[in-house]
């Protein structure tokens, strides 16, 4: 792969400080009770979202994970996070109308909405690669999920099919290690979730998930591959969740709260840091630019609290029209 | 005019469409060889890029379909038996039926989903069911039961062409069914109700299989009472003009319905009649259903699905 221009790798930089203060809005506005829905934290997450879109065209498809209900991922494809916070609050300007609360939806960035139920998302992922395969334009879907998601019957079937017809999908797994409130270990008889990828006949590689620039290009390289029309891949990104899994729940397992070391210890290597610790380090970054980009995104956040908040709700005169397409 | 069955009708229904129409595909488990002949000769005409033959998973296979359809195509599911829709209940229930609410109307999944329904052939639980009411609990699909050829072809067209997930469910026992057929295309919309047969005495509802039950039931009983026969034709859209002004003229009604007659179609259009026309009736509407245990099997296949004597008990029980 050739090197990253410096844009490039401020773009990566920027992408996780964007998405760390919009989790971090949200977290704020869960605590104070102004969201009228649930909030899954992607805070340790970022990297995958951020990294893994920044390598795709607009007509690319997407089908984002649960964590930061999307944003992450849905950023690196040009959507407008305040969109996304008027959802959250059931206004009428958000992504989805304000009707569902979370299930959001950009067509022209490729977002063509997101699942409730984990492990949708791969045999859908599979329908769209199969559109993409059949339009015969090199679009590609990528398809973001979580360890958990990897136990449903719906991954296994999906990779089988797509492993069969060279359907141009990569399945991108975030393993955080835990699903809801249970460990990984006590569910999954294997250790790596990429060994998965050898029963189809595909790659499977482990990436280190903390890391913006190793998933980029994990994902280019998948990317390229599918666009060729050699099919899927599997990429197993190892993570952290730094919050629970739900704001408001007690960050534990097995009944008691997760270990605080632990946390830390991956925190020591949050993808946030490690990212501007290399730029700062490359001299891509100063502190001054770091300084602007933090005050750049927090005005923002601000400012999608204050559209969101000043959104009208929908009509619900609406509800009976959206049951069926006209 | 032509004379086809009704597996042809099927099948001609889309042939027509995949012809008109680039993004419509067929996808399913072994639809290259169908083992219920809808989709016979398909391959041959369309290749096996628009006749895919997917893995034995239903989930999968609806799950592509609804990805395809939210991406822009307009893909056929053959689910093979309509009881293996509970397979990929996920995929139909929550995806397909949910997606265009969800996110606002911004999103559909134009797409159908096809299976054998019903009894007659002793094929037993998993295999002989019409899961019609569970698709009506679910707003956001679509429902269509034909009971002719003309029908079955007429209204798989208007299937297709709809912007909403459908399900389509044909009846093993009307495989063979014979019926004239027009040489120039039509489509029958769904949401309209078609009058079997005219009668002033009794009212009888039914769809699929259970039609030709209730048609022998009122040729049995043309001497002593007028049946008219309704079939809707589709459950959602559903026309209740149809059978409403039927019931004002009869004042009498029998719905007949191969689904488990526990919180099935019958109680719900039972309900809506009494609702909407109490006043125009001189009787309690009666039901005749498959009975509330799952579909038996081989000899016992008769004792737990509608027929045809039954049907002329409930019909006279209501004139006496």
């Amino acid at each position: 792969m050739p090197e990253l221009t410096k844009d490039q790798k401020l773009a990566l930089y920027r992408g996780l400080v964007r998405a760390r203060k919009y989790d971090e809005l949200n977290v704020r506005m869960a605590s104070e009770g102004k969201l009228l829905t649930f909030y899954h934290s992607a805070q340790g997450h970022e990297a995958i979202g951020v990294g893994a879109c920044s390598v795709l065209r607009k007509d690319d498809y997407v089908y984002m994970h649960i964590r930061g209900h999307g944003v992450p991922y849905a950023i690196g494809k040009g959507i407008d996070p305040k969109n996304c916070v008027a959802e959250h609050l059931g206004k009428a300007t958000g992504w989805g109308g304000g009707i569902t609360g979370v299930h959001m939806v950009d067509k022209e960035n490729g977002v063509l909405g997101v699942g409730g139920t984990i492990g949708s998302c791969f045999v859908l992922s599979a329908g769209y690669a199969l559109a993409a395969k059949k339009r015969g334009k090199g679009q590609v879907c990528v398809c973001f999920t979580g360890d958990g998601g990897m136990q449903r019957g719906q991954a296994h079937e999906a990779m089988n099919m797509a492993a069969s017809w060279k359907l141009p999908v990569v399945w991108v797994v975030e393993n955080n290690l835990m699903a809801w409130f249970t460990p990984f270990c006590d569910t999954s008889a294997v250790k790596d979730i990429a060994q998965v990828a050898k029963a189809y006949d595909m790659p499977g590689v482990i990436v280190d998930g903390m890391d913006v620039f190793a998933v980029r290009e994990a994902v280019e390289k998948a990317v390229k591959r599918a666009r060729k029309g050699e099919g899927p891949s599997l990429i197993e990104c190892k993570t952290y969740r730094f919050r629970s899994h739900s704001e408001g729940r007690p960050d534990a397992c097995h009944n008691k709260l997760r270990p605080q070391e632990e946390i830390e210890k991956w925190k020591e290597r949050d993808p946030v840091k490690l990212c501007r610790e290399r730029l700062l380090e490359e001299g891509v970054l100063t502190v001054e630019l770091m300084d602007g980009i933090e005050r750049e995104y927090a005005v923002e956040m601000e400012e999608a609290e204050k559209f969101a908040l000043e959104s009208p709700y929908p009509d619900p005169s609406r509800l009976p029209e959206i049951v069926y397409a006209p | 005019m032509k004379t086809l069955n009704y597996w042809q009708a099927i099948s001609e229904a889309f042939a027509e469409e995949m012809e008109r129409d680039e993004t419509v595909f067929i996808i399913g488990e072994n639809v290259q060889e169908s083992p219920f002949m809808i989709t016979k000769g398909l391959v041959e005409r369309f290749g096996p890029e628009r006749v895919m033959d997917a893995p034995l998973s239903e989930l999968a296979n609806a799950g592509a379909t609804v990805g395809a359809a939210c991406a822009g195509y307009r893909p056929i599911c053959d689910l093979t038996f309509a009881d293996f829709i509970y397979c990929a209940a996920d995929e139909v229930l929550l995806k397909a039926a949910q997606q265009y609410f969800a996110h606002n109307g911004q999103v559909n999944a134009p797409c159908v989903f096809v299976g054998v329904a019903g009894g007659g052939f002793g094929t037993g639980p998993e295999h002989s069911h019409v899961p019609s009411a569970m698709i009506l609990n679910n707003p956001g699909l679509k429902l269509v039961l034909p009971s002719t050829p003309y029908d079955a072809k007429g209204l798989m067209k208007a299937a297709i062409r709809d912007n909403n997930p459908v399900c389509y469910f044909f009846h093993k026992k009307l495989m063979g069914l014979t019926g004239e057929i027009p040489e120039e295309e039509y489509v029958i919309p769904l949401g309209q109700a078609d009058i079997k047969r005219k009668g002033s005495d009794v009212t009888v509802v039914a769809t699929l299989y259970m039609v030709h039950h209730a048609l022998t039931a009122a040729e049995k009983l043309k001497d002593e009472i007028s049946v008219e026969v309704i079939d809707p034709r589709s459950l959602e859209p559903l026309d209740m003009d149809t059978i409403l002004e039927s019931v004002k003229k009869t004042n009498r009604v029998v719905i007949v319905d191969e689904d488990t007659e526990r919180c099935g179609v019958a109680a719900e259009l039972g309900q809506q009649i009494m609702e909407q026309a109490f006043d125009y009736l001189d009787a309690p509407v009666r039901r005749v259903c498959s009975r509330n245990m799952p579909v038996a099997g081989a000899a016992m296949e008769k004792y737990t699905i509608p027929n045809a004597d039954q049907v002329i008990s409930a019909i006279r029980s209501m004139v006496e």
